[in-house]
């Protein structure tokens, strides 16, 4: 019987060495990028990483295609979103809230206590609603690239952000605006 | 919603994902795992494979899963005044982990964590930190690990079973209490703290380090790869190292971040068609150590398009650095001393490489010269 990981090391690259060197430059350019974005779906350094390579893998299996791409942004969003949100099925039923503290962050104490805020109203979204505010005031996108990225309507993006935006409100520290 | 609340809700978002820090992309880890998830559409057994790395750690980490029985922390170590808090021999070769002063001579003390006197990483003042490393063709095979722990943590235990006890450092007027191992880099790494204070977890989340196989493949990996959990808090200096426009009009800045990272660059462009950015940390090189060269591509690398930025730290000694492209033009690098150390930057914009760094001295004397050069990440190269 053959071992798995002797399968694994001896699989051939799927694309030629040529083809590698640009995967991995395009992959060294995006990954701060998908990481922040991931984390933003999230809340967890290390789950975000997680599921930024798992995007990355997965425009690799496909490279010819995606470096041919008109976008290969919208790709990677859309594996990563698509990956994040099998996160948090698994997650419902596997993992136990609280381990381990929240990766922390520079800055003066004030700053460390609006991420905090942020992150605590996000985590009380469901992922799909999530989703959208960040890739929407994240990731600057518009209603109509979300959807592709979602495989939702336009319509639904808008109402999805309205219920979001609804709950954030409830948030003081992330809709006091003006007064900080 | 109103205007105000939109933009306050973008700030905020982007306040909030900006402070995740860059961290050097798995290249390797993702390709290995993109060769999974071919032989799962294969139909081939990968699906027993074990995850391993990241993965691996994370879950462990997340799940929070019962420890084994940890003994009674032993009384407190301390270190001597070479500031070593772990050594041993791993595959032959002997190892060291200390912590020492790595300014430059006439600048303020820089304590940092030390492997085998060459690659360094800045002490953090607060326990909670740590990294991994591999010293890739130095030590093929090897990975290091060090984790910062609260005073009352007398040891921490690696993958189960190995107790590795917590020293007291004390290097630039501070005290530092850290724990340091060596592990093969062939299983993935799971750290725990032996009787947890309150509010600690109890499983540290590692990142694993893994290096290529030997082949003829060469990436930028192979010399050694740091990694930082970069959850550190402290002093930190950022200083725009150079800056300019490329020929397609974009303009940019090379930032140094120096701190409890490590040496963490950022390349930023900004045009009609956005920003972009792309940053990455490296390890710091000691005052007798190599020299990190590290590569910021950003944008897609279409020809024509984007550009790298390169950063590096210097010795004391250089006085110039000329940076000779693929079409044979030159390059100048902009110097800029950060923290008592000496830092060089300049970009090179596509479709051009960079094909060679030349170091001189002050009387325009080349110094040193190398033309093994990373298009991404970094490279390690002894002057």
């Amino acid at each position: 019987m053959t071992n798995p990981r002797d399968e694994l090391a001896a699989a051939p690259d799927v694309i030629s060495s040529e083809g590698r060197e640009d995967f991995s430059a395009f992959a060294a350019s995006r990954w701060p990028g998908l990481v922040r974005l991931a984390f933003g779906l999230t809340g967890d350094r290390w789950l975000a990483e997680d599921i930024a390579q798992t995007a990355l893998a997965r425009a690799y299996v496909a490279w010819r295609r995606v470096s041919q791409a008109d976008d290969p942004d919208a790709y990677l969003r859309r594996i990563l979103v698509n990956a994040s949100h099998r996160r948090f099925r698994r997650r419902r039923v596997t993992e136990q809230p609280g381990d381990p503290p929240e990766t922390p962050v520079d800055g003066p104490a004030e700053l460390v206590g609006d991420r905090s805020a942020v992150l605590a109203a996000l985590s009380q979204l469901p992922p799909r609603q999530r989703a959208v505010i960040v890739l929407r005031y994240w990731a600057d996108l518009t209603d109509a690239q979300i959807a592709a990225t979602l495989g939702c309507s336009p319509g639904t993006v808008r109402s999805q952000a309205s219920r979001a935006l609804a709950r954030l409100r409830e948030s003081p520290a992330l809709m006091e605006g003006d007064d900080r | 919603m109103t205007a105000t609340e939109d933009r306050e809700l973008r700030r905020v978002l982007h306040d909030t994902l900006r402070s995740v820090p860059p961290s050097p992309a798995p290249l390797e880890a993702i390709i290995r795992r993109s060769k999974r998830i071919r032989l799962r559409r294969a139909g081939a057994a990968a699906g027993a494979v074990a995850l391993a790395g990241i993965i691996a750690v994370t879950s462990l980490a997340l799940r929070g899963s019962p420890q084994p029985y940890v003994p009674p922390a032993a009384p407190a170590i301390t270190a001597g005044p070479d500031g070593v808090f772990a050594s041993g021999t791993a595959d032959g070769h002997r190892w060291r982990l200390a912590v020492q002063n790595i300014a430059d001579p006439g600048y303020s003390c820089l304590p940092a964590i030390i492997i085998n006197g060459t690659d360094a990483d800045p002490v953090n003042p607060d326990p909670g930190t740590g990294a991994t490393v591999a010293l890739g063709s130095a030590l093929p095979g090897v990975g290091f690990g060090f984790v910062q722990v609260p005073a009352d943590v007398n040891e921490i235990v690696v993958n189960g079973d190995a107790a590795v006890p917590a020293v007291t450092v004390a290097a630039c007027g501070s005290r530092y209490h850290v724990a340091g191992f060596a592990y093969p880099l062939s299983k993935p790494l799971r750290v725990t703290v032996a009787n947890p204070p309150p509010g600690w977890p109890p499983v540290f989340t590692m990142p694993l380090v893994s290096t290529q196989r030997p082949s003829t493949h060469t990436t930028p990996e192979s010399p050694g790869l740091w990694i930082n959990t970069i959850s550190a808090q402290g002093e930190t200096d950022s200083v725009a190292l150079a800056w300019g426009t490329l020929p397609d009009g974009q303009a940019w800045f090379i930032k140094l971040q120096f701190g409890p990272g490590g040496d963490c660059y950022q390349l930023d462009g900004s045009s009609s068609l956005g920003n972009n950015q792309m940053g990455y940390c490296g390890p710091v090189s000691t005052p007798g150590g190599p020299e990190t060269i590290t590569a910021l591509p950003l944008g897609f690398p279409n020809p024509g398009t984007g550009a790298t930025g390169y950063a590096l730290q210097v010795s004391p000694g250089t006085d110039q650095l000329a940076a000779t492209l693929s079409n044979g033009s030159t390059e100048p690098a902009t110097f800029c001393v950060v923290a008592g150390r000496k830092y060089a930057a300049f970009i090179v914009p596509n479709p051009l490489r960079l094909a060679k760094l030349t170091w001189f001295d002050a009387r325009g004397q080349a110094i040193a010269s190398t033309t093994a050069l990373p298009r991404y990440g970094y490279v390690q190269f002894q002057p």
